[in-house]
Formats: structure tokens, C-alpha cells, sequence
């Protein structure tokens, strides 16, 4: 036998493993992949895995609406308000995993646990439900503790646990009668009505779910009997792995370059999650000279160079990982206003307002930090470089580890002039991604990195608040749009769009049909997924 | 004679523990970055980070912290890690098999390559086997691990794709009742023969990438020292005694050679278990390196001390091992720990 034979006939023995274990093709699987770590637990959700998992196995009382801004009922048929207490009912026949009935009990426990616990999404009901209580077995009643808009909205973060499972589970614990609230049990295991169940859970790596057959909204033709959803595979081996047919859904953190490469091969396909709400802005220190001055903002809002900003975003023709923006509202919130013009770069303008700023840019330095774990950024900082030189400003550029950004921003005297940081809004309600961000009521945080503070913008957001009429709140919330835009305390850089790449056979009908597309991170919902093959 | 002088060492490696424990406590805690906000995720309210730092007790002085981790540590509990909201002890045990097993079959992969290559290129000095393995060697060292990864990564699983690229098992391919954690072993104790081969084709393009680095400096430190061996004149005597090539290179020039070699292999495979964190990336291995990569990035305090405690303790076992090892092979340093 000839060497090159014998390794040909060594490696293809090594090989030989695979077709002794050759897969089964009786059952539909869906693989697909994100960030580490994947967590389980619906009251600690606080990301994008998290979120997915939380909307397939669980199920709360509305939905993000699709096509537009708003929620859709899901285990909530009806509602009534006054502001202050919201009333729903319930469907009836909805069951657990468990076999238990899904009432109006699990939803004021649900909403107890997450109080109690702390974490996750409970700050958008903490200190503001006074009293939930169950009326009767399919209806419950929420008091607040003052008029709150955007109640009904936060409710997409509130997923229904059953009651009876975690308290069967439960084990020794801070909460009093409720041990530990069944946490340590809930890390591995569900306790959900949505149309997936647990089947085994490893954070870091996997987790991997099977269909509810009892589901009660059904599922769609050839959708999956089997969920991986996998965390932390890289971007080359995921490469290797959507060649193989071995992957069916990226994430949306993939490289430009590995995107149109793989959008290049057979049997591949470009999807795009654009739920408009996420906003990439370059926050501006409006506490700090020279920023400080509206005039020297508005003159690095016209400088920045917002088309070379999307060309580096751009896939191929028709997908980009960005899209214009018209002031700090994404396009899929309430307030959105589609007739402002788009932002654009102009240096005349910016010479003009840099005229009317009172501090000399030549002796104004500006330091610009860039999160070092998003490489894609120093770019853009590098560009904002070059821009802001072009005005006089000695302009420095400081990579920053994420872990000392957040904390550098929350103080006006350490946070840099400008960084680009991305915020999202987590209900589809835009109070939930303006109020964190321009409120001078909240403390300091990694959001609010502009340390803004303007009584227009405080009367607005109360506004937004208390009124419960959907049309008022609009025109209030295009006004805060408005007048944001004009105090420009931060760079509306661009909308985030995620890009996918999804395999041929496999139908993604929120990501493929606008109208039927929702806010950024639902859109991922299981069984409405089919898979040809 | 063996054993009391083990003992010392272990004795000596209790004491590095907790010089490591405090150094490792200390040093987590200035890194930048608040934990309870990183671990609460971006969404938490200012309070929701403050209730947390004070429930991990993030507050107080750093001597009562350590005193509070002296404790819990004496029950057995390294505490809850912030990032898997799991006890760390529990993901200890559940990433900890998964890295040994890939670094016990590198280490294997290592000494059957690396050794002959080494034995073969002393041999043959300066002819072609010298000159081919001296250049596989060398690559094997200049190259990252992870290059490693992402080349064979392409070649076997790209161009000719005959290997799987990630994870431990096939799709298709139930897990088998964790025993050990071993896949190679559980799989054989669940009597599944197929899952068995299964789990050692997802090992090899793994463990080859981790083995390459190590695999060339043991070529190179065998081929050195048993070139030093052979130029000693009891080997000389051999060669004039008639005796076969083949047997003064096994009998007589090895066994001497191997000593420093050994050394090496012994911190090679300690170190593997830390630096194993970008072959597991590129793999999707889910493993303690790429764990503690993890936690590190998140500044999961309790996660850094534990994992680093046990990669800690893996360094000071194997050299204890590779101590008593070396007392076997050589009956000099046997009979010096037994007068010392």
C-alpha cells in the first residue's frame, strides 16, 4: 500500500464513527445559535437568548403587536383601564406543561416571584404595582400605584409561571412561606405553558427543547419536534457548520464578511430582523465641556458621516446590519415620525453651529471611547476621528473594555465626550427606551451616558406616562422626538437591523414577511417556524 | 521513601493554595467593572444592583469578604456564579470532565507523536526523518492552538468535511448517564459502542489542535536530550559492544532523555487545562477553560476564584505526580528525597 493511501485509509477509518452514529431524520430539528449564556429562568431574563427561550416556553398575558407599535392579546382575550388599575381576562383551557390549568393565580404569582426576586425585568413593576389579585379564576386585576401608560406594554416581559410546579420544587430559601421560589430547580428545568418544554438545559452550551403538544395555539406546518439552541459557537465554525447543513438560523452578531460569504453558497438565504427598536447612538457628554454647549453637539450631529457609517454596515444590495435614522425614536416605536428628514452630513451647517458654540474646538479636546469587545466600532470611532479633526477639535480615540465603559458613563466628570452604545427598547413601548435615557429622575446608568438634563424633556416623558390615550401619546412622543433631535444629545448614528442567515428549507415567517414582523428579539417564535425537509 | 516526600509536597501545595486563593480574591475584585450590574444585565434598575452587591456582601472591606469565602469554602461551597446564576461547585463538575477528557487525549496524542518524532530525529540526526520532524516541531510550536483549530477546522470540516467541528455528540446521539463525565468512559459503562466512537471522532480534531503546541516541544526537548545522551560514552561502549541500534536507543539513551521531557509534559498538560479556552471556543467544547474565559469577561467573582483554584490545583498535582514519576525513573533523585 502506497503512504498516501494508507493516510487516506487511516483518516477515512477515523471517519467511519459518523456513519456508524448516522442521524435520524424522524423528527424535525431546528439548531440555532446565540450569545452565552442561556437563561431559563423567566424572571431573571435580562438579553436576546434569554428573551427567545422566555417567549417559546412560556407564554404572558400580551404579545408585541406585529406590523407595528403596540401589544396583540395572547393569554389576555380583553382589558379594561383607568390608568391606574388594568383588568384582564383570561383565556380559558390554557395548560401548563405540568397538565395544570393556567389561571389567573399563576399570573399574580408569576408577577410576585419576579418582585420578589429582583431581577430580570422586575424594575419595570417593582414600587410600581401596589396589588395584584386573582378576581376569579380568569380574571386578575393589577392596581398601580399611580397612572402608568406603558403598564400594559411591560407586560410582554411578564411570563407566566405555574404555580403549582414551582412551589412543588421549591427549596430552602430567603422568601419566607416560598423557600427559595423553586430558583435553584427553575435554572434547569420549566415550569411554562408555551409551546416548547425544556428537555435538557446546559447555560453555556445548549438548550434543548421539545414541542408541546397541547399547546394551545397550535403549531404550523413542519414546524420543529426538537429545538437546539446552542451558545458562544464562533463565527468560522458556524460558517463551516451552515455549509454542512449541520446549522439552520445564525445569530444576529455574525460578521459582515462571513455573512455575504455565506450568502454566496447553495441552499442559503439572507434574513433580517428590523423591529425598529434599537437605536445606535454616539452619546454625547452633555455635561462635560466642550458638549456641553448645544451648538458644539449639533455641530458633531452634522459632521458625523452617516453614509460611510451604512456602507460599513452594508451586507450586499439588499441587506444591511443598519438603517437611518430620524431622531432618537427607532421606526417601530409609537412616536416614530416618519416625515422627519433623515440625517445627513453636512460641514457647512456644522461650521455654522461650531460658530455659534462658545468654546474654541482648538482647545476643546474630545476623547471618543470605543467598546473594545465590538471590534466593528473602531471604525466608526475612527471615522468620528477624522470627522471632528476636520472642525479643529483635538480629537482622542480610547479602546474600553465594556466592563469599564458602563461605569466610566454613570459619572458626568469620567464619561468620555462620545461613545457608541446601542439601546434597545424591551417593550414595545418607546417610555421604556426614552425614559431610562433622558429622565434626570433615574440615577445615572450606562444608558443615560448623555447625562441630560432638561425640563422639556422631563414634562414630556411624565406626560407619556400618565396618558392613556393612545393618539395623545403619540403626539407626545413625536414632539420628545422633535425636540431631542434639536438638543442632540446624542448622535442618532443609525437603526439597528439584524441580518440572519438561514438555510433554504427552513420557513422564518416573522423574518421574512414585514407585516408579520415584531419588535427586535420576538421575532424568534418556534413553532410558527417550518422546516421543508 | 517516595510517599513521605509526596506528602511534604502536598503539605507545601496546601500552603501555595491559599497564597493563590488570596492572590486570585484579591486581584478579581480590582479588575474594572461592577459584578452585580454585569450580572443583573443592562436592564436592571439602580436598586436591583445595589440589593444585589449587598446580598454578596460586594460592600464590605476585602478581608471580611475572604473570611467569608474561608467559610463557605470550609462547608464546600464556592459560592453562586453571577453569569450561570448556578452554584460554581455545579459547573465545576459539569465543565470539568468535559476539559479533562479533551486534555487527557491531547496529552495522549502528545506522547505518541511527540515521543517518536523525537526518538526518530535524534536517530537519524541530521538526515531527512531528522529534518521532517524537526520542521512538523517547529510548527507545532510557532502555530496558536486556535490556528490550529480554525486550519483543521477548514481542511476536515469545510473542504473535506469527514470530522464534526463542535460539540461532544452527534445530534442524533443520546447522551449518555453522566458518571464520570467522560463521554469516552460513560458511553462504554452505558454499553452504547456506537455513541463510544461517536464522542472519540468529536475528540480528535479538538485534540489534535490542542496537542500541536505541545506535541512539537516534546519532539524537540526528546530529540535534544537523547542527542546529549548519545554523544555519553556508556553509549559509546554499546555501540562497541554490538548491541542493536534500535535497543541503546529504547534501553539505554531514552529512559535518561525522557526525565526532562517528562518534567515538561507534566506542566504542558496542567497548563493545557488553562489555555484550552480557544480550541473550546472554536469547537463549541463547553469546557472549564472557556468557562472561566467566560466568567473572567463577566466578572463573575466566585466563578474566577473557583475555577482558577482548580486549574491552580491541577498545576501543583502533576507536578507532585510528575515528581514521584521522576523518583521512579531515576533511582538518584529516589534515593535523594529518601536521604532528604
Amino acid at each position: 500500500m502506497k503512504l498516501s493511501t494508507k493516510v487516506l485509509a487511516s483518516v477515512a477509518m477515523l471517519a467511519l464513527p459518523a456513519f456508524l452514529a448516522t442521524p435520524s431524520f424522524a423528527e424535525r430539528v431546528l439548531r440555532l445559535d446565540e450569545s452565552p449564556i442561556g437563561e431559563i429562568d423567566p424572571s431573571k431574563v435580562t438579553d436576546y437568548a434569554d428573551t427567545v427561550l422566555a417567549v417559546n416556553i412560556y407564554d404572558t398575558l400580551v404579545y408585541p403587536k406585529a406590523g407595528g407599535p403596540g401589544v396583540e392579546p395572547l393569554l389576555a382575550t380583553e382589558w379594561t383601564t383607568d390608568g391606574k388599575t388594568w383588568t384582564f381576562k383570561l383565556k380559558d383551557g390554557v395548560k401548563f406543561h405540568s397538565g395544570n390549568p393556567l389561571t389567573a393565580d399563576d399570573v399574580v404569582f408569576s408577577l410576585n416571584r419576579m418582585i420578589a426576586m429582583g431581577q430580570g425585568f422586575s424594575s419595570l413593576f417593582a414600587g410600581r404595582v401596589e396589588k395584584v389579585e386573582a378576581v376569579d379564576p380568569t380574571t386578575v386585576k393589577f392596581t398601580l400605584t399611580e397612572p402608568y401608560a406603558p403598564f400594559l406594554a411591560a407586560l410582554v416581559r411578564l411570563p407566566i409561571v405555574d404555580s403549582k410546579t414551582v412551589l412543588a420544587n421549591k427549596a430552602e430559601g430567603k422568601y419566607g412561606e416560598f423557600g427559595d421560589y423553586a430558583e435553584a430547580w427553575m435554572s434547569s428545568h420549566d415550569a411554562g405553558s408555551g409551546a416548547y418544554k425544556v428537555e435538557s438545559q446546559n447555560p453555556q452550551s445548549e438548550t434543548v427543547m421539545v414541542k408541546f403538544p397541547d399547546y394551545f395555539l397550535g403549531f404550523a406546518e413542519n414546524a420543529p419536534d426538537k429545538v437546539r439552541y446552542r451558545y458562544g459557537i464562533e463565527a468560522p465554525t458556524i460558517r463551516a457548520l451552515m455549509s454542512r447543513g449541520e446549522h439552520d438560523i445564525s445569530d444576529l452578531w455574525l460578521p459582515p464578511e462571513v455573512i455575504r460569504a455565506l450568502a454566496g453558497e447553495k441552499g442559503i438565504k439572507l434574513v433580517t430582523e428590523a423591529g425598529g427598536a434599537t437605536g445606535e447612538y454616539i452619546k454625547l457628554n452633555t455635561a462635560r465641556a466642550p458638549l456641553d454647549d448645544v451648538h458644539c453637539r449639533l455641530a458633531l450631529t452634522y459632521a458625523f458621516d452617516y453614509e460611510t457609517t451604512l456602507k460599513i454596515l452594508k451586507v450586499n444590495d439588499k441587506y444591511a446590519q443598519g438603517i437611518p435614522m430620524k431622531g432618537p425614536l427607532p421606526s417601530g416605536l409609537l412616536g416614530y415620525d416618519k416625515d422627519l428628514p433623515d440625517y445627513k452630513q453636512d460641514m457647512d451647517k456644522a461650521k455654522e453651529e461650531l460658530a455659534k458654540c462658545k468654546y474654541d474646538p482648538k482647545t476643546s479636546p474630545i476623547d471618543i471611547a470605543w467598546i473594545a469587545e465590538v471590534p466593528a466600532r473602531e471604525r466608526i470611532a475612527l471615522l468620528m476621528q477624522a470627522q471632528f479633526s476636520k472642525l479643529g477639535f483635538p480629537v482622542k480615540v480610547i479602546k474600553t473594555p465594556w466592563a469599564l465603559v458602563s461605569e466610566q458613563v454613570t459619572k458626568p466628570d469620567t464619561a468620555p465626550h462620545a461613545v457608541e452604545i446601542a439601546v434597545a427598547a424591551v417593550t414595545p413601548d418607546p417610555d421604556s427606551l426614552l425614559y431610562n435615557m433622558y429622565s434626570s429622575k433615574v440615577p445615572p446608568t450606562w444608558m443615560s451616558a448623555e447625562h441630560l438634563k432638561d425640563a422639556k424633556v422631563d414634562e414630556l416623558l411624565e406626560a407619556g406616562r400618565t396618558e392613556t390615550d393612545p393618539a395623545k401619546r403619540e403626539a407626545i412622543y413625536k414632539e420628545l422626538n422633535k425636540t431631542l433631535r434639536d438638543l442632540a444629545p446624542a448622535i442618532n448614528a443609525y437603526e439597528f437591523t439584524g441580518v440572519m442567515v438561514v438555510r433554504d428549507p427552513v420557513g422564518v415567517p416573522k423574518l421574512e414577511d414585514k407585516s408579520k414582523q415584531t419588535l427586535d428579539n420576538f421575532n424568534l417564535v418556534f413553532r410558527d417556524i417550518s422546516i421543508a425537509e | 521513601m517516595i510517599w513521605k516526600s509526596a506528602l511534604r509536597r502536598l503539605g507545601a501545595a496546601l500552603i501555595v493554595m491559599v497564597g493563590i486563593s488570596m492572590l486570585i480574591f484579591a486581584i478579581a475584585r480590582v479588575m474594572p467593572g461592577d459584578p452585580a450590574r454585569i450580572a443583573l444585565g443592562p436592564n436592571a434598575s439602580a436598586a436591583q444592583v445595589a440589593a444585589l452587591r449587598a446580598e454578596r456582601h460586594l460592600d464590605a472591606p476585602l478581608p471580611i469578604q475572604y473570611w467569608e469565602f474561608v467559610k463557605a469554602l470550609s462547608r464546600g461551597d464556592l459560592g453562586k456564579s453571577l453569569y450561570t446564576n448556578r452554584p460554581v461547585t455545579t459547573d465545576i463538575a459539569q465543565f470539568l470532565p468535559a476539559t479533562l477528557e479533551l486534555v487527557i487525549v491531547s496529552a495522549i496524542i502528545m506522547v505518541l507523536i511527540g515521543l517518536p518524532i523525537g526518538i526518530l530525529s535524534a536517530h537519524f540526526r541530521g538526515r531527512l526523518p531528522d529534518h521532517v520532524g524537526r520542521l512538523i516541531a517547529l510548527i507545532g510550536v510557532c502555530t496558536p492552538a486556535f490556528v490550529w483549530g480554525v486550519i483543521l477546522q477548514l481542511f476536515f470540516g469545510y473542504f473535506w468535511p469527514v470530522f464534526p467541528i463542535e460539540g461532544r455528540l452527534l445530534e442524533s446521539t443520546p447522551v449518555p448517564p453522566d458518571v464520570t463525565g467522560f463521554f469516552l468512559v460513560d458511553t462504554l459503562l452505558a454499553g452504547n459502542v456506537p455513541a463510544f466512537f461517536d464522542a472519540l471522532h468529536h475528540l480528535i480534531l479538538p485534540a489534535v489542535a490542542l496537542a500541536m503546541a505541545g506535541l512539537g516541544q516534546t519532539a524537540r526537548l526528546t530529540r535534544s536530550n537523547m542527542i546529549e545522551v548519545y554523544d555519553r560514552p556508556y553509549i559509546e561502549m554499546a555501540r562497541a559492544y554490538g548491541f542493536r541500534p534500535l535497543r541503546i536507543a529504547t534501553r539505554y539513551a531514552f529512559r535518561p532523555a525522557f526525565i526532562p521531557t517528562l518534567t515538561i509534559l507534566g506542566l504542558e498538560f496542567a497548563a493545557m487545562l488553562g489555555n484550552a479556552f480557544l480550541v473550546e471556543k472554536v469547537f463549541g467544547w463547553p469546557g472549564i477553560s472557556r468557562y472561566g474565559v467566560d466568567v473572567i469577561i463577566r466578572k463573575d467573582l466566585d466563578a474566577i476564584v473557583g475555577t482558577v483554584l482548580i486549574i491552580a490545583a491541577a498545576f501543583l498535582i502533576m507536578n507532585i505526580v510528575v515528581d514521584i514519576l521522576v523518583s521512579i525513573i531515576n533511582p538518584r533523585i529516589r534515593l535523594a528525597a529518601g536521604r532528604g
